[in-house]
């Protein structure tokens, strides 16, 4: 019985081995380990063994049905892992097939070029506030020191709509309204729409936008000014960016700067959008003129402070390579698209 | 402000490159706008003898000249031209030689004869008339007897070794819109002495009483005027080296007299004017405002009527000038004129800057006016002028001056403490070298005990403070002085407006749901509002407008942005953008009152425009839901609208508590197509001011469902007309508080409906937080739905 025992398991074993899909693996397992198979045979008839006998046997049929039970669950494995890489690999995409688009749309330019600028600028303590685009001659001039027969009022043709109302031509005005409303310390931007009469091309618009910035505290140096521009010069074009001071003249200011950074197309070397020079202007600023702190009731003995005013739209045309102003207004929504 | 090196010169020893004394202007405060090498476009022409002439063996028109170009030897050049002589001096360009017109000049042969170079016309050279007397012949420019000894570079002869920078002139330096204001600054900026002249005459004696007689009635227009006269006057052709000058700025050479008044206008600042006295009626000038309707005519020949707010210098009879804008045609100065009357005198800015707008006219005198001149160079002009005069044997200078002002001024007296200076600057610079500095400028300073005591010409009344102290010392001594400080002081947190993180938002939803943010002008044109078919008396068409519009179509502040909007939606349909997401967020401005007196309303308005595949009423809809869902939790209530832009049975008004906040739908299509749209087009509009008031009690958390959640569906029938918001409505009230949801998934009007009916089927899902529901209790909420939904003529479809 031992003898037939060993060579009925070689012969399922090697049966096991034989079988080629799941199907005939399923075939040994009923014709050696169902309720007729020939290994279950020999349990049946362990009955006629003698008492020593029985469990010795006992144990060898067991051992050789876990040992055939285990072949037979191994192959079956190999049959799941191979069924499974075959649906993989018939699964097999063409991944350069083109994608679904996510869709998304997207802020104007404009507006992603100013959310930069105020995320800047209220990381470094300024609150960011709002002014009215229609204004007195009081707040866009008077206010800012551009008494009615100042040759400045020159330098910015206004849209009237009545004798004392326009557009404002510069978000200077909002440095009035916050000055009489705020005490110092005050550190404030203001962005907004601003408009001139100028005729519209390529670099020109009579509406256009602004980012006006203004400090007032004690001890307000032009150093510190500096300081802030440079701040913002780092973050907007790249840590190793200059900032120089040129002398100019605004009625609001005193002393008044022009304030050209490192050409970021050539890093100073002189290329064709700096002209050759190295640098590029992007912002005027000053030291707040005393008489316009003591318009808006701050005493210039005590406080001194700074402002500036960076042109949006150009900030935007020169990060974006635009070549066209009139592009940002357009609306065309395969430029919108681009940003 | 256009000023020749050379003339620069005249005044400043200038020893460094063009280029550096540029650079240094520029950080002083004169940017320059423009540096032109005059030398540049013409290299190796030189002044050339013709020693012999020969008519060529092989044409009957050329030429062999053999030519003394200093060189030694004569050069053989053959010229086609027909008036050249021997013994002319002619402008040679040697072999390798480039002219101004571009041509590059090489030796070579004329039918045979070798020639080593061409003679040169005006043309070529770019010399006019103007330029040269003789240039403007057809032919050979023939060069004067004294032109330059053979070899002489042409660019000398015709003044070309020069350099003309442009400097632009800051609102606040009018002193600078002259040569001698140029030279300070540049003496300053190279730190050499500046050599101003300092004119000196001589007279004839008798009167100028006994030849005028003047009167100015309005010192506020014209605070001083000053003249004199000059007798024996001979008109004549003014020196080389002026015309030099006054052609490097620009100005055409005319003659003597007029070419000294411009001369001394460009040099110091002031502009002169020069009476013809034979034409002064009377003997008299009269500085007065013009009767209203007075008639001039200026020297450019054009009439002009004037009116009473404009000053004019008129004679016993009638004006003979408009202050400080230009002459008139009788009194100008002629080839025949013997006594002159000059005058100089400071005209009030504001005036001639009105007057000059009114009649449009700018000159160079007006621009000068309008900017501001100094009331103490009044004199010394006068006095510059004089000594050319003289000089130039121009004519007699006749005793005595006529001066009539209201009081001259003195030098201001500013005292500005050295440590206010270094505060303001925020560097150290000793009070000795502010004094050094502001003494460079002409601003006479002493330093006593840490205060700078400074005497202000009036030529710099701009300078008032210690702000203009500060400045005047910083863009001397150097603005890369400045290093950056990080400010002191307290710690401040910058803060967005509420209306600022409100907008952004909505704007953050939007972009989330594919829609592109859009930019266009805040004024639109004055008939765009009627392509929205709005009736006569919509308060949106009371829009605030411009006085000085660029034109007719940026003349009106919009009261809305659907016009933009649809305009930029066009732009897009036309270029054949196949769909579109576009919104604007942006101010509109409703006026208190017409016509405007005080600022108008500026509130926020949000505009959506879509179209496009997929697009209809119902996706907008849903966006203008999840705006609103932004600010309020209370699900807005939605109405009819009667827009007269929108489609009138697919559009609508959604509020929420009464407060009208989005009117939207489908585009009328007669509106659509005004904008050139055949297609469907939907337009959303918002309130945003009303939606930012809105308040959005504080969510909290709702716990997830413990208990299953059961669905029933329900097959309803009821008239077509009946909204299904009302049956939804009904719905939720007959489930109460079991209801979780409720989703319409069937709407059908056809042949198995009775006519004028229709299907609607619901999915309603209900839950309790307390338990599993029990048949019981659904069966009940059920019953109730039904009971509610009969209420509104629903039925349960049999």
């Amino acid at each position: 019985m031992k003898e037939k025992l060993q060579s009925l398991k070689s012969e399922a074993l090697a049966a096991v081995a034989a079988a080629t899909d799941e199907k005939l693996l399923d075939e040994v397992r009923v014709k050696y380990l169902g309720k007729k198979g020939e290994l279950t045979a020999i349990l049946k008839q362990m009955g006629s063994l003698s008492p020593e006998e029985r469990p010795i046997m006992g144990q060898l049929v067991n051992q050789a049905k876990a040992e055939l039970e285990e072949a037979i669950s191994v192959a079956q494995n190999g049959f799941k892992t191979k069924a499974a890489e075959a649906k993989l690999k018939a699964e097999t995409l063409d991944i350069t097939m083109p994608s679904t688009p996510a869709k998304k749309g997207g802020l104007h330019p404009l507006n992603i070029v100013l959310n930069d600028m105020i995320d800047i600028f209220q990381s470094m303590g300024f609150d960011v506030v709002d002014g009215p685009e229609v204004e007195t001659d009081y707040y866009n001039f008077e206010a800012l020191n551009v008494p009615q027969d100042h040759p400045a009022r020159d330098m910015q043709d206004t849209f009237y709509l009545a004798e004392n109302l326009l557009l404002r031509t510069q978000t200077s005005a909002a440095q009035i309204r916050t000055m009489e409303t705020r005490k110092p310390p005050i550190k404030i931007i203001c962005p907004g729409r601003v408009y001139r009469a100028d005729e519209v091309d390529a670099t020109h618009s009579p509406v256009f936008h602004q980012i006006e910035g203004l400090v007032v505290d004690k001890n307000i140096t032009m150093c510190d000014l500096k300081g802030v521009l440079e701040q913002f010069a780092h973050e907007i074009y790249g840590k190793e960016t200059e900032v120089k001071f040129r002398p100019s003249f605004f009625p609001f200011t005193e002393p008044s700067v022009e304030v050209d950074v490192t050409c970021s197309e050539c890093r100073g070397k002189g290329c064709r959008v700096c002209k050759g020079s190295g640098w590029i202007e992007i912002l005027g600023a000053g030291m707040v003129h005393p008489r316009v702190l003591k318009a808006c009731g701050i005493d210039p003995e005590e406080y001194s402070g700074f402002a500036f005013g960076i042109g949006l739209d150009r900030l935007t045309t020169t990060r974006y390579k635009v070549s066209d102003i009139r592009l940002l207004f357009e609306n065309d929504l395969r430029f919108l698209k681009q940003f | 402000m256009k000023v020749s090196l050379s003339w620069l010169k005249r005044y400043v020893d200038i020893d460094v490159p063009v280029e550096e004394l540029c650079d240094k202007m520029v950080m002083a405060g004169f940017e320059v706008e423009e540096m032109i090498d005059l030398s540049k476009s013409m290299r190796n022409v030189v002044v050339g003898k013709v020693t012999k002439m020969e008519r060529h063996p092989d044409s009957d028109h050329m030429f062999i000249c053999q030519v003394d170009c200093g060189t030694g030897e004569d050069v053989q050049i053959v010229t086609g031209a027909q008036n050249v002589n021997e013994g002319d001096l002619v402008p040679a360009a040697l072999h390798d030689s480039d002219l101004p017109n571009g041509m590059h000049i090489k030796k070579g042969k004329l039918r045979g004869v070798p020639s080593n170079g061409m003679l040169c016309s005006g043309e070529e050279l770019c010399v006019t008339e103007d330029d040269y007397p003789g240039a403007g012949v057809y032919g050979i420019m023939i060069l004067k007897s004294d032109a330059g000894a053979p070899g002489t570079d042409m660019r000398e002869v015709l003044g070309l070794n020069d350099y003309i920078i442009d400097f632009k002139i800051t609102a606040n330096r009018p002193d600078c819109q002259s040569v001698l204001g140029i030279a300070r600054e540049a003496a300053v900026v190279l730190g050499k002495p500046f050599n101003e002249p300092n004119p000196t005459f001589k007279t004839v004696g008798e009167s100028i009483n006994d030849y005028i007689n003047v009167e100015v009635k309005n010192f506020d227009l014209c605070p001083r005027y000053y003249g004199r006269v000059i007798k024996n006057v001979k008109i004549a052709e003014s020196p080389a080296w002026m015309k030099k000058c006054l052609l490097a700025a620009g100005m055409r050479p005319i003659s003597n007299i007029v070419d000294i008044t411009n001369f001394v206008m460009l040099e110091t600042g002031m502009p002169m004017h020069a009476f013809d006295l034979r034409d002064v009626k009377d003997r008299k000038i009269i500085v007065r405002n013009a009767y209203e309707g007075e008639q001039i005519t200026t020297l450019d020949g054009k009439e002009h009527t004037l009116t009473s707010d404009m000053l004019v210098i008129a004679d016993g009879q009638e004006p003979s000038c408009i202050a400080g804008i230009m002459g008139g045609m009788d009194s100008e100065i002629k080839d025949d004129t013997t006594e002159i009357f000059f005058e100089c005198a400071k005209f009030r800015r504001d005036s001639v800057r009105k007057t000059a707008r009114k009649l449009g006219m700018r000159t160079e005198a007006s621009g000068r006016f309008e900017r501001g001149v100094d009331i103490i160079t009044v004199e010394y002009a006068m006095n510059r002028c004089l000594q050319l005069v003289d000089e130039l044997g121009a004519g007699e200078v006749v005793d005595g001056n006529v001066d009539c002002n209201a009081g001259l001024p003195t030098n201001r007296e500013l005292n500005v403490k050295v440590s206010d200076v270094v505060a303001l600057l925020g560097i150290d610079i000793s009070g000795e070298k502010m004094v050094e500095i502001l003494n460079s400028l002409q601003i006479r300073t002493t330093l006593t005990d840490g205060v700078l005591k400074c005497f202000v010409p009036s030529f710099r009344d701009d300078v008032e403070g210690r702000a203009d102290i500060a400045e005047e010392v910083m863009r001397i001594y150097g603005y890369d002085h400045i290093k950056g400080t990080a400010m002191t002081g307290a710690i401040m947190r910058g803060r967005k407006l509420p209306e600022r993180i409100k907008a952004d938002k909505i704007k953050d939803t939007l972009i989330a749901n594919e829609f592109n943010e859009i930019a266009t002008y805040s004024f639109i044109g004055s008939k765009a509002i009627d392509a929205l078919k709005l009736t006569e008396d919509d308060a949106r068409r009371n829009a605030v407008t411009i006085l000085n519009p660029l034109g007719d179509e940026y003349s009106t502040m919009r009261t809305q942005l659907v016009t933009s909007m649809m305009t930029v939606l066009s732009t897009n349909y036309s270029r054949k953008v196949q769909s579109a997401r576009l919104f604007e967020l942006s101010k509109v401005f409703i006026p208190k009152a017409l016509p405007v007196t005080e600022q108008p309303e500026e509130t926020p308005a949000l505009c959506m425009g879509l179209y496009g595949e997929g697009e209809d009423f119902f996706t907008l809809k849903g966006i203008v839901e999840a705006v609103i869902a932004l600010f309020s939790d209370m699900a807005p209530a939605i109405d009819r609208a009667s827009e007269p832009y929108l489609h009138p049975g697919r559009s609508a008004v959604m509020s929420v508590a009464g407060k009208k906040i989005a009117t939207f739908g489908e585009v009328h299509p007669a509106v659509a197509e005004g904008y050139g749209i055949d297609g469907k087009v939907f337009i959303a509009e918002i309130d945003a001011a009303v939606l930012y008031g809105l308040e959005k009690t504080k969510t909290t958390y709702k716990p997830l469902p413990k208990f299953p959640a059961v669905e029933r569906d329900l097959a309803l029938v009821c008239d077509a007309e009946t909204p299904v918001g009302v049956l939804e409505n009904a719905i939720r009230e007959g489930a109460g508080k079991l209801c979780e949801d409720i989703k319409l998934f069937d709407v059908y009007q056809g042949s198995q409906i009775a006519e004028g009916k229709k299907s609607v089927a619901y999915r309603v899902t209900l839950r309790s937080a307390e338990g599993t529901l029990t048949d019981e209790v659904i069966d009940r909420a059920v019953n109730k739905m039904i009971k509610k939904l009969d209420a509104v003529g629903a039925t349960l479809r049999s």
